[in-house]
């Protein structure tokens, strides 16, 4: 049976460089690990010792047990609409030059792509551990809504009813119900346009069943699946975590815990320096108010959404080999991550 | 800066976009202008918080002297595209019209970026504020958002919503009246996307004149003594995240530095204590 940890959190935070730390640790610890990440730093691939990650799993030279592979948005969707329309129809979306433009901008359509293959690595059994690194898009809880969304997106009454459900559908279609509708397109769009978004759609719409079947496996997937929140101590990721508490997304685990990243010594907080250099004095001053705030928010958020908070030291330099990935784990301060695999 | 029409602001997420962008609509609504802040994506929280406002609403609020604010909704800003920029009478907007449209502009290209795109530059068009600050979408998004209009033009070669983008674009095209203003870290990734964004629009004009805000600069320690105790500690690790910095901040095309702020205890303080350091810089 494969375990799953997912790693969410908003942009910038260090999800990719934590997922890639809990990896290593893993790893090193015995399990066959895989870490699927989104996007990494060349720096974060260099320190995995991999020039290029690709879609494929990819055995990490250096560390027997570990692999990883990136999970693309745009290939995924591609492998998505040709596993779930017939080949024909799968075809007509892939080649369809509306289908780059709508597959970018469903707002689940990355979080569902990279769920529906984060699944996929975990059903397949070959890992004992799966790290999902969360596309940069979902904020957090986006990744556990996406199934919902989509299948909502692609079945929902809206686009059944635009595309005539299983009725025939473009007689429906073009029926009195949805002539303000098409009045509005023309104004707008020009006819030709319409047309085309019409067939697209009403070729998504054939996606529905294999999609809602995939959502639900996801689901599954997704809530027997440990969570971590990362974030910094700025508003912006702050705000992120929060929404997790407060929108706590019913196929997701209550987060195992909240990694503040970027944390500084916890011996600064409130403390004085003696120190005869000025500048050196007044340096720590004030290095010493960032790490009382960032404690007295860490203290408040744990308090108020009844988690466990670890912290992570801020590295002046991003990790470059695979002992510096381990050590952000086990320097790492409060809830101990290493819970997560005992 | 101030005495443009039109600023944009974009960024990688986490980089302090939001930040920037109440920052600047702070500095020029305390330099006297009339100032409309408006967030284009998501749900108008950062922006918001960075005004001391709990939620922004599609209707402008004041929020201080000079400066309105609102966050665009997508449903509404597509009812009222309907009504003011295609000129369709009001029976049309009734649902389920409009949320048929709505799945629409959720599919086709550059309808989505063209209602909020058109949305912002109405608010510019109309003269009723002397400067609009748009807290942006991310960098990887600025081609088809600012680019809609011309993705647009391509797409329908005639009828209103060729007009509407003819003005659009004359507008985000005039460099005394439109800034792309870039938000950027000195780190790996936000540096290399910002770099990226350069190039992207030097191949494809889409707003008059760009800049680069270079955010969480750390101030340089002169002194070249270590300390002791805990002091030694911090010295060391500002000298490393300083010397980090400055590789990055080399690679970064010309730009306006902004400092890290120390202890800044919430994200209205965040937004001051920025408007405060970009001073007399952006005026």
């Amino acid at each position: 049976m494969t375990a799953a940890i997912l790693v969410t959190g908003g942009g910038g935070v260090g999800k990719t460089t934590v997922s890639a730390a809990i990896g290593v640790a893993a790893a090193r610890r015995g399990l066959e690990t895989l870490v699927l990440t989104v996007d990494p730093a060349r720096r974060l691939a260099n320190a995995l010792g991999l020039a290029e990650l690709g879609a494929e799993p990819s055995k990490v030279q250096e560390e027997p047990l570990l692999w990883a592979a990136m999970l693309d948005a745009s290939s995924s969707w591609e492998a998505i609409a040709r596993r779930h329309a017939d080949p024909a129809v799968a075809e007509r979306l892939v080649n369809n030059d509306l289908f780059e433009a709508a597959t970018g901008q469903f707002p689940a359509s990355q979080s569902y792509a990279a769920a529906e293959e984060a699944t996929g690595f975990v059903k397949q059994g070959t890992w004992d551990l799966v790290v999902v690194d969360t596309p940069p898009s979902a904020g957090g809880i986006e990744f556990f809504t996406a199934p919902a969304n989509m299948t909502d997106l692609i079945g929902g009454r809206l686009l059944r009813w635009l595309t005539g459900g299983s009725l025939p559908g473009r007689r429906f279609f073009f029926d009195r119900a949805a002539r303000p509708a098409i009045k509005i397109a023309d104004a707008v769009l020009g006819a030709g346009l319409f047309e085309r978004v019409t067939q697209f759609l009403m070729d998504l719409r054939t996606t529905y069943d294999g999609i809602a079947a995939s959502s639900a496996e996801i689901d599954r997937t997704l809530a027997t699946a440990q969570t971590l929140v990362v974030t910094t101590s700025d508003p912006t990721p702050m705000r992120e975590a929060i929404r997790f508490f407060r929108e706590l997304p019913p196929n997701a685990q209550h987060p195992t815990s909240v990694i503040f990243n970027r944390s500084l010594p916890v011996a600064w907080v409130d403390a004085s320096a003696s120190e005869d250099d000025a500048e050196l004095a007044e340096n720590f001053a004030r290095w010493s108010t960032e790490s009382s705030r960032q404690q007295r928010l860490r203290t408040q958020f744990s308090e108020r959404y009844s988690t466990e908070v670890t912290t992570m030291d801020w590295q002046p330099t991003a990790p470059t080999d695979l002992d510096s990935l381990e050590a952000l784990l086990t320097t790492a301060g409060g809830y101990s991550l290493e819970n997560l695999w005992s | 800066m101030l005495d443009k029409r039109f600023i944009v602001v974009s960024g990688k997420g986490g980089v302090g976009k939001s930040a920037v962008a109440a920052a600047i609509a702070k500095s020029a609504a305390r330099a006297g202008r009339n100032t409309l802040a408006l967030s284009m994506v998501g749900n108008g929280m950062g922006l918001g918080a960075h005004l001391g406002m709990t939620a922004l609403e599609f209707k402008p609020q004041q929020t201080e002297p000079n400066l309105h604010a609102l966050s665009i909704d997508r449903s509404k800003a597509l009812v009222e595209y309907i009504q003011i920029q295609v000129g369709l009478p009001s029976y049309a907007t009734f649902t389920p019209a409009v949320r048929a449209f709505d799945v629409l502009a959720s599919t086709a290209p550059a309808i989505r970026e063209i209602v909020t795109m058109g949305k912002v530059l109405w608010e510019v068009k109309t003269g009723h504020w002397d400067l609009v600050v748009a807290d942006g979408p991310p960098t990887g998004q600025i081609g088809s958002f600012l680019g809609a209009a011309t993705t647009m033009a391509n797409l329908v070669s005639s009828g209103r919503v060729a007009d509407q983008s003819k003005w659009m674009r004359e507008i985000q095209m005039d460099p005394a009246a439109t800034e792309l203003v870039l938000v950027s870290i000195p780190e790996e990734l936000p540096t290399s996307e910002t770099i990226e964004a350069i190039e992207w629009l030097d191949a494809h004009p889409v707003v008059g004149s760009h800049s680069i805000f270079a955010n969480r600069v750390l101030p340089p320690l002169e002194t070249e003594a270590t300390g002791s105790g805990l002091a030694a500690d911090a010295a060391s690790l500002h000298r490393s995240l300083t010397s980090e910095q400055a590789i990055w901040l080399e690679r970064l095309p010309t730009h306006l530095d902004l400092p890290f702020l120390f202890g800044a205890e919430s994200a209205s303080v965040v937004a001051d204590r920025l408007a405060d350091a970009m001073g007399a810089s952006v005026s």
